[in-house]
């Protein structure tokens, strides 16, 4: 039997309030969160859960990052029951606005909790996902930067100087890139399929930043069909390697499980097995490079069944206790 | 589709009896490759690039009397004498497959675009020839994904059938390329399930990526 760290898991009730089902194909759904709680407490992780609620973020902080009248925009939009913001994919509802914060909150709700020394790893089970959102543009189902906020928050809260984001989610997170292009403190590390087949286009290789942030943005696209053979060499080399250079103070994770062979919301073909390899070595790698800060926010997955099981096999990647 | 959407405008131009040495201060200057060269009225007489003025340079192993006899040859030779004669040039109106045969067929790396009074309006240059296929193949267009259909003889207009349910289901698109035996579609859309589920529904069959290495 393996033993486990303590797995705090970051989520609230309002995430099933931001509805999409006036879209009947709609894969950004409330099943998304409900069905992973549901899982992992029937599962082989139960023992070792906590559950923690998200706390609603002040808005300065989300102000980092997004424009004013763009948030104004978005719950002007919600209130007056419009079915989408932008564009027919991000589809809203009257309670979309709030629970956008408070996927937002996830994040920074964590942090705290590591910078309290809180024992166990974090997960922020959280929707409205938000790697696509960038300063005042909707996309690709997300609203708000959870990850490109929460960043900030710890840099600008904890003094947290140097961060690390790495994304595997199948899509490459255009609006974390954008946020930081510029900044050399805040590295972006992406995985995603190919930008020349796959949404929304962005990503390609030779995308490294601009300005002051050259050097701070690594874009991987793979092929599509690539799975874990290209994903656990990535990580081993280019990944580790990266980490090495930048001498990070914490790493935020953008958590996307879209990229699953099940998943048809993406070319990439990666086993549920591969999650808890990234997990593990994760854990390792954030022991090593920044005293074991990190914390991990959903991003995409659309597929419930393997969701359920690729975020149980991350989890338990990430939290066991290999005999030190 | 038209080349004057993607030259650059009123381009800088030199008088032909400019010295080589100052044709050569603006080209270092301005990071060009090329300059045209035209007459006090506009009208265009040839181009003259970075190769031309390199070659009326003296050589490195030359002996040093002949360099310096050559390098003063530059500050009084007008760069006329050196320039290349241009033959064939294309107007505004031409399109971005005459300016590609245009490439094909000349060893050249960019092309005069002029009026019919021979007049210089423009330069289009490789690169910007590369600007305009990238925008043209949406590349690095935020908000899209590429779409591969199969493509079936046997199914009647099946073009038209792809526009009519993507049209019909609100699936906002910029592109459709048939090549071979597939047809790709730009989508503007994340979306996919929805996509999936309007083609097939039309008997369409979507090529998964997955399984396409
Ligand atoms: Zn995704």
């Amino acid at each position: 039997m393996s033993d486990f760290y303590k797995i705090n898991i970051v989520t609230h009730d309002i995430y099933r309030l931001h509805d999409t089902s006036g879209d009947k194909y709609h894969p950004e759904k409330p099943g998304r969160i409900t069905s992973v709680v549901e899982h992992l407490k029937k599962g082989m992780l139960s023992t070792n859960l906590n559950f923690i609620e998200a706390n609603c973020p002040e808005r300065e902080w989300i102000l980092k990052i997004h424009n004013n009248n763009y948030l104004l925009r978005f719950e002007e939009a919600c209130l007056a029951g419009k079915e989408y913001l932008a564009h027919p994919d991000n589809r809203i509802s009257y309670n979309s606005f709030e629970a956008a914060f408070y996927s937002c909150g996830s994040g920074l709700t964590s942090i705290d909790y590591v910078e309290k020394q809180t024992d166990g790893v974090f997960f922020c089970l959280s929707r409205p996902p938000g790697h696509h959102s960038e300063t005042s543009l909707a996309l690709g189902f997300c609203f708000i930067n959870n990850v490109a906020v929460a960043a900030k928050y710890w840099q600008e809260k904890y003094n947290r100087e140097r961060i690390f984001v790495l994304d595997f989610d199948a899509h490459h997170g255009n609006g974390i890139q954008a946020s930081f292009e510029e900044d050399p403190s805040v590295f972006y590390a992406s995985i995603h399929e190919h930008p020349t087949f796959s949404f929304p286009g962005t990503g390609y290789a030779d995308d490294n930043g601009s300005g002051k942030g050259i050097g701070a943005t690594l874009n991987i696209p793979l092929k599509p069909g690539s799975g874990d053979k290209q994903v656990l060499e990535i990580m081993d080399t280019t990944i580790y390697d990266a980490l090495e250079r930048f001498k990070p103070d914490a790493i935020i994770v953008a958590a996307g499980f879209d990229a699953h062979i099940d998943d048809d919301m993406s070319g990439l073909a990666f086993s549920t097995r591969l999650y808890g390899e990234i997990g593990m070595r994760l854990f390792v790698m954030a022991k090593k490079f920044c005293d074991g800060r990190i914390i991990s926010i959903l991003e995409g997955g659309y597929n419930i069944n393997a969701l359920c099981n690729s975020i149980e096999t991350y989890l338990a990647g990430i939290s066991i206790k290999t005999g030190e | 589709m038209y080349i004057s959407e993607y030259m650059t405008k009123d381009p800088l131009k030199i008088n032909p009896d400019l010295t080589i040495s100052q044709a050569r201060e603006i080209l270092d200057s301005k990071h060009f490759r090329h300059l045209p060269v035209v007459d006090d009225n506009g009208r265009l007489l040839g181009i003259i690039t970075d190769r031309d003025i390199r070659s009326a340079y003296p050589s490195s192993l030359a002996p040093d009397e002949e360099r310096k006899r050559t390098l003063e040859q530059t500050t009084i030779t007008p760069v006329g004498s050196i320039m290349s004669r241009v033959l064939s040039t294309l107007s505004p109106d031409a399109t971005l497959d005459d300016a590609l045969l245009f490439f094909r067929k000349h060893i050249v790396g960019a092309i005069p675009i002029t009026d019919k009074e021979n007049k210089l309006v423009g330069i289009f240059s490789i690169r910007d020839m590369i600007k305009a296929y990238s925008n043209i193949f949406g590349l690095g267009e935020k908000g899209s994904q590429l779409i591969a259909v199969e493509d079936d003889l046997d199914k009647k207009n099946i073009m038209s059938l792809i526009v009519r349910v993507l049209e019909s289901n609100n699936i906002s698109f910029t592109r459709i390329m048939r090549t071979g035996s597939r047809i790709y579609i730009r989508a503007q859309s994340y979306n996919i399930k929805s996509i999936k589920a309007a083609l097939e529904s039309e008997g369409l069959n979507l090529i998964e990526r997955k399984v396409d290495v």
